[in-house]
């Protein structure tokens, strides 16, 4: 079985980048789901597949939004300091400590524009979002 | 004299909910301060809720906390029921608590497995106790997430519930969706008795705190959504009352507000649970706590971790209780028209008690929202204990002593993110 995991918040504005493609996703019929990136529910939302497709947003210094990084898995360090500021890298050492990983994994970073409070994606991230869903579909099937 | 003054800084705390630092002075051989600051961001939540529908804190207020978003939602809704005059029914009032339960079994499991444990087993953080104690972590995410099968079951979703409203639930849940539910919580009281074992097993340092201890009691159970007020040395006073006993103010050094109980300093949360409701506890969560070496209290903040322990082996019996004896209630929720007045309400969170207050206006609106959570009510006892724990130990060297007092804060679970408060601003006449 396999999965794709969209994580983000979704007043966030493009922090929601990876749930809008795991919405798509799932409109077309691949078995999906929203995340809020806290490492138990990742454990979760990937135990017993094959395949797990993460897809996340991204904030760099400088940014070109709307670029994405395709990549098999995250630097396992984490540098969070409380449960509320655990993410991916954290999910992935702790299942890893615990064998709960899934068979393979693969991190879609989608760099953002614009994470302030508030709803919708901006232009340049909202346009990588369908060429984003069929990556997806290409790497599941 | 620089030479003989010490500070021990830790800039930001880990394992805690939310963004906080310590700092503590030491001069001349004795503790000149110490200082749990909250710089998390003011949150400005009570200003907000102004002027908003006597309908909305509970969805508002839910937003505070992803830990404990069901206590904001069910303070919020006893006082604004309480300001309407409106009693909800008891099977509602049960659908609340089992609500609850979901709550306390997945905010106690993360903090247990994830957060705390790691300081007793000398360990930097979860991850890495994970490759020695993969059982004992196990442990923690399947409790975890059989509380978040509960609140997805009846609060719609594991954070920021959206089933809660006003005067009940939008829709209840049906004894065939709790059904699953029920068979998954059978299967893990074992593994909630096996985390009161494996706790009990710490060693804890010898301490004894003094502060006056604050919880919401009821007389036949073990309080959690309503009760009245009671402390160690025999206040007991309905929720009404509470602004009349407990008084906030601000501290420079933290955005969150202190609080003081008759002038004094209190602690809420699961000691003050268990040692003022001791008796209320079911036989099987007594049983555990005897065999935990708990008496009937526990004045060790340092064994807080085994009150949290036997309170999920409770959370865990009582859901099944509740959903054993569950009948959808009929409606799922009470209409609370709006009137003119005050409210209060209190309910236990995980980490202490939570108090709200709200004025509601003869149009509906909300004319004042007060919210006191626990951890600013606590903030004022760790720092009490912080205190006593450096002085106590002045000879250990700072490598050793920082991380004696970070362990001594997350004795409290604390969290900072919903403590967070706002400075007021007095501007001068231009």
């Amino acid at each position: 079985m396999n999965v794709v995991i969209g994580v983000g918040n979704p007043y966030r504005r493009d922090d929601a980048v990876g749930l809008a493609v795991a919405e798509a996703a799932a409109g077309r019929g691949i078995n999906a789901v929203q995340s809020d990136g806290e490492p138990a529910g990742l454990l979760l939302a990937w135990e017993g597949t094959d395949l797990a497709v993460i897809v996340d947003a991204v904030v760099c210094e400088p940014a070109t939004p709307g670029r994405i990084h395709r990549t098999p898995a995250l630097p396992s360090a984490h540098g969070g300091t409380s449960s509320h500021g655990l993410g991916i890298p954290d999910a992935v050492a702790l299942a890893t400590a615990l064998g709960r990983m899934p068979r393979r994994l693969i991190v879609y970073a989608v760099e953002a524009a614009d994470v302030s409070l508030g709803v919708g994606l901006s232009t340049p991230v909202a346009r990588a979002v369908p060429w984003l869903v069929d990556r997806v579909l290409a790497d599941l099937t | 004299m620089s030479h003989r003054a010490r500070q021990l800084r830790v800039s930001a705390l880990a394992r805690v909910e939310g963004e906080g630092a310590l700092n503590v002075v030491v001069r001349d051989g004795s503790v000149e301060r110490t200082e749990l600051r909250i710089y998390e961001p003011p949150r400005f939540f009570e200003a907000l809720l102004r002027g908003r529908a006597h309908t909305e804190p509970p969805d508002i207020t839910a937003r505070i906390c992803g830990i404990c978003p069901v206590a904001y939602q069910l303070s919020a809704c006893h006082a604004i029921e309480d300001a309407c005059g409106v009693t909800v029914p008891e099977p509602v009032e049960a659908l609340r608590r089992l609500l609850y339960c979901g709550e306390w079994i997945s905010s106690h499991a993360l903090h247990i497995h994830l957060l705390h444990a790691p300081d007793f087993l000398g360990y930097p953080d979860a991850i890495t106790m994970a490759a020695d104690h993969r059982d004992a972590v196990e442990r923690g995410l399947a409790l975890k997430k059989v509380g978040n099968a509960l609140l997805e079951a009846v609060g719609g979703r594991a954070i920021h519930p959206v089933n809660v409203r006003v005067g009940g639930f939008y829709r209840a849940p049906t004894r065939a969706e709790l059904a699953p539910v029920a068979e998954q919580l059978t299967a893990v009281l074992y593994l909630a008795l096996a985390t009161v074992r494996w706790v009990a097993g710490f060693d804890f340092p010898s301490v004894e705190l003094d502060h006056e201890l604050l919880a919401v009691h009821e007389d036949h159970r073990y309080a959690i959504t309503r009760g009245r007020l009671v402390s160690g040395d025999g206040l007991d006073f309905p929720v009404s009352d509470f602004s009349s006993h407990v008084v906030e103010h601000q501290v420079p050094h933290s955005t969150a507000l202190h609080a003081s109980l008759d002038g004094r300093r209190y602690l809420t949360g699961p000691l003050a649970r268990y040692s003022l409701n001791h008796a209320q506890l079911s036989p099987l969560a007594l049983h555990a706590a005897a065999e935990a070496g708990l008496g009937p209290s526990c004045r060790n903040p340092f064994r807080s971790i085994v009150v949290r322990a036997v309170e999920i082996v409770y959370a865990v019996e009582e859901a099944l209780r509740l959903i054993s004896e569950y009948e959808p209630p009929e409606p799922a929720h009470v209409d609370v028209p709006p009137r003119l007045g005050v409210g209060h309400g209190v309910t236990e969170a995980p980490r202490g008690l939570l108090y709200h207050r709200y004025g509601i206006g003869a149009d509906g609106l909300l004319t004042s929202a007060v919210i006191v959570p626990p951890t600013s009510q606590n903030q004022a006892a760790i720092e009490a204990d912080l205190h006593a724990l450096v002085t106590a130990n002045l000879a250990l060297p700072d490598s050793e002593l920082t991380p004696l007092c970070e362990r001594a804060i997350r004795n409290y679970d604390p969290c900072i993110s919903c403590s967070a408060h706002f400075l007021d601003l007095t501007r001068s006449p231009a």
